[in-house]
């Protein structure tokens, strides 16, 4: 009936609002955290000590489209599950700004949109052990999210609401009578799935949702995640350290090192052709089925201290083409890869290992 | 051909509870070669560590080894005193844990746990000792090793702990490593440097390695032969190349078709349903029958034994038509 009223114009202008949400759904621009490490007052008073800072995440900015997965990935100290953190609000921004679906959760402004767009988000964590209330019955946990965002009110809606979830992640609706302790690590993580779902979420951060899963639980989980996506067209945030992982199931990689965006591309480009030396030297590192008997040269060192980060590009003492403009100079992202080396064309075509 | 440096024989681990008995190894067997990669994979319970704990003698109450023989060159260990078994340990056995923040004593230097090993061993003095300790910080990799040596384990970074925990375990020069989940704390910058430098060292001084981890990629690049368990058994055995490529076991099949890896990027994972048994519930026969594709009666009345196929051993009667058509 409306369509019908509206002009041509009209039309035109509405679906030109429309365009940039579904180009990207989520929106991370500059995100900065920096942490307080310095010693207590008296200490520092004593001893004349500055403050000291870590910049946790040091200005990373990308986009996710709605129905993508984007990956994180990175070794441990890069900022990356900060980065999870503060996209879901979990803890607080020192700088830059996070966007979903064109609200901002950073800016104070709109609250009240952002305690709406709360219900769409929701986070799967590492350790389904850790992540379940154990005094609590499976029902319970998965009822929760709905009794707190009053999704549904009555006892009965709300029991076949959890019996739908509980199947519609491989468990039976009879499980939901018991406790966590009585499941296996991988259903633990499927009921952590059903509760992230139950609030009908849209956006789901996962922060290595499989790493402390076997390797035939984790196929399972995997799978899973996949398959409700294409089910329910989810978006997901995963971050991961595992680059096999990820490759099943990015469809943009975004590599982080030292709090910075190393390099961010399309999943198949970055394995096919990795530019930034950091992901060529991840990518070489990762012990692999196929690679029987293969002689590798590993990069010497390990990443620095964020405290005390390397002057110019962060990744200079490790790199291969350091000159003394890296050392200097911080190169800013272009195309989707931060470092001179590229930038200058330094740096040659990469053997790539894998067969695209 | 050489002798084994290592030959475990039906080795059989039980733990006595309220519950009853459980057996958590039984019935394993294999040997390791001087200068061999033994590779021991399987997932989180399938006894993997506790076989390695049971060659070292470290299995405390109510565990205990319940039959079968654990030889060092031809000779057992396993029924010696503690005594005896103390003095292997660290001189004819070096060993490697997953964390090596906890392998370490956070309270003493880095130079006195290397001198204190190194003069357990051997009748050195103090200061041909401490050479001795700086000479294995040179070798494990670790820059600048006078000034390091007196460093405590905080000071040093997972990978350079680790570089010292292999330190320690070659300090008596061992004839066999036992390395149990070796790099699974560390990132996979720093795993591939510990992994090369292990292979390098073992390589040099013919020493002996069993390599119980849970990831296969690491088994691929570094291991020669490779043993799959599954429920407290040996599934398969062979050489790496043939396990990783052609795994014959339904269990192995599946494990390696789990793995994602960065070959191939196919569209789903294998899954195998279900998850491992708990040792109060192991079913009859083969272990792996309720989760197994291919199964068929004679997996629920006996449990199959190692078939030799090709270089490998499967236990699994898929592989036993021979015999089927022979009876």
């Amino acid at each position: 009936m409306k369509t019908t009223s509206m002009s041509a114009p009209e039309m035109n202008a509405s679906s030109k609002i429309i365009l940039p949400t579904s180009e990207a759904f989520v929106t991370v621009r500059e995100l900065k955290k920096q942490f307080d490490v310095s010693k207590p007052w008296l200490e520092r008073t004593i001893e004349r000590a500055p403050k000291q800072f870590l910049k946790a995440v040091d200005g990373v900015t990308f986009d996710i489209r709605k129905g993508e997965t984007f990956a994180l990935v990175g070794e441990s100290g890069s900022g990356k599950s900060t980065v999870a953190r503060m996209v879901v609000g979990l803890l607080p921004v020192s700088g830059g700004e996070v966007m979903v679906d064109g609200i901002s959760m950073t800016a104070t402004a709109d609250s009240a949109a952002r305690e709406k767009l709360r219900r769409r988000i929701q986070m799967i964590f590492q350790d389904p052990y850790a992540s379940l209330n154990p005094r609590w019955r499976v029902s319970d946990i998965i009822a929760e999210p709905i009794k707190a965002f009053n999704l549904l009110s009555s006892p009965k809606d709300i029991t076949d609401r959890v019996g739908e979830l509980l199947t519609l992640v491989g468990l039976s609706p009879l499980d939901g009578v018991k406790y966590p302790h009585q499941f296996s690590g991988g259903q633990r993580q499927r009921v952590a799935i059903a509760r992230a779902l139950a609030s009908d979420a849209e956006f789901i951060v996962c922060d290595e949702p499989t790493s402390a899963l076997d390797v035939s639980v984790q196929a399972q989980i995997l799978n899973l995640m996949r398959d409700l996506q294409d089910k329910m067209g989810l978006t997901y945030l995963f971050i991961s350290h595992n680059l096999a992982v990820v490759r099943h199931m990015a469809s943009t990689i975004g590599v982080m090192y030292l709090g910075r965006l190393a390099e961010v591309s399309p999943a198949k480009e970055m394995f096919r052709a990795p530019r930034h030396p950091y992901t060529r030297m991840l990518l070489d590192a990762v012990p692999d089925l196929g690679m029987t008997g293969r002689a590798r040269t590993p990069v010497q060192g390990e990443i620095p201290s964020p405290i005390n980060p390397p002057s110019g590009c962060t990744f200079h003492p490790r790199c291969p083409l350091v000159n003394d403009r890296c050392r200097a100079e911080n190169p800013l992202p272009i195309a989707g890869v931060a470092c001179h080396a590229v930038e200058e064309g330094r740096i040659g075509e990469m053997q790539s290992r894998i067969r695209a | 051909m050489t002798q084994p440096v290592l030959s475990v024989r039906n080795l059989q681990v039980e733990f006595v509870t309220r519950r009853g008995i459980l057996r958590a190894i039984d019935g394993v067997s294999f040997d390791i070669a001087p200068g061999e990669v033994l590779g021991v994979v399987g997932e989180s319970g399938a006894g993997k560590s506790l076989t390695g704990t049971a060659i070292i003698g470290l299995i405390d109450p109510p565990g205990r080894i319940a039959g079968g023989e654990v030889l060092l060159q031809g000779k057992r260990i396993d029924n010696l005193d503690k005594e005896s078994l103390r003095k292997i340990r660290g001189k004819r056995i070096g060993m490697i844990f997953q964390d090596p923040l906890t392998s370490l004593n956070p309270l003493f230097k880095v130079s006195e746990q290397l001198v204190e090993t190194i003069q357990t061993h051997s009748d050195m003095n103090g200061s041909q000792a401490r050479q001795r300790a700086i000479d294995l910080l040179t070798e494990v990799g670790i820059p600048a090793p006078e000034k390091r040596i007196d460093g405590y384990p905080h000071e040093f970074s997972g990978g350079m702990r680790q570089r010292v925990v292999i330190a320690l375990a070659l300090a008596a020069e061992p004839e066999l490593i036992i390395a149990d989940e070796p790099t699974t704390a560390l990132d996979v910058s720093v795993q591939a440097q510990i992994i090369t430098l292990l292979k390098k060292l073992c390589r040099e001084r013919g020493t002996a390695v069993m390599l119980v981890t849970h990831d296969m990629g690491v088994i691929a690049e570094t291991a020669d032969r490779v043993a799959v368990m599954y429920a407290g058994r040996i599934a398969e055995i062979g050489p790496v190349r043939e396990v990783v490529q052609h795994a014959r076991h339904p269990y192995a099949k599946g494990l390696m078709g789990a793995i994602p890896t960065l070959e191939s990027a196919s569209e789903r994972l294998v899954q195998i349903p279900g998850s491992m048994p708990r040792l109060t519930a192991i079913p009859a026969g083969c272990a792996f029958n309720p989760r197994c594709g291919e199964v068929f009666a004679r997996c629920h009345a006996e449990r199959p034994l190692p078939i030799r196929v090709g270089q490998s051993e499967v236990a699994c009667w898929l592989y036993d038509k021979g015999k089927e058509a022979a009876a």
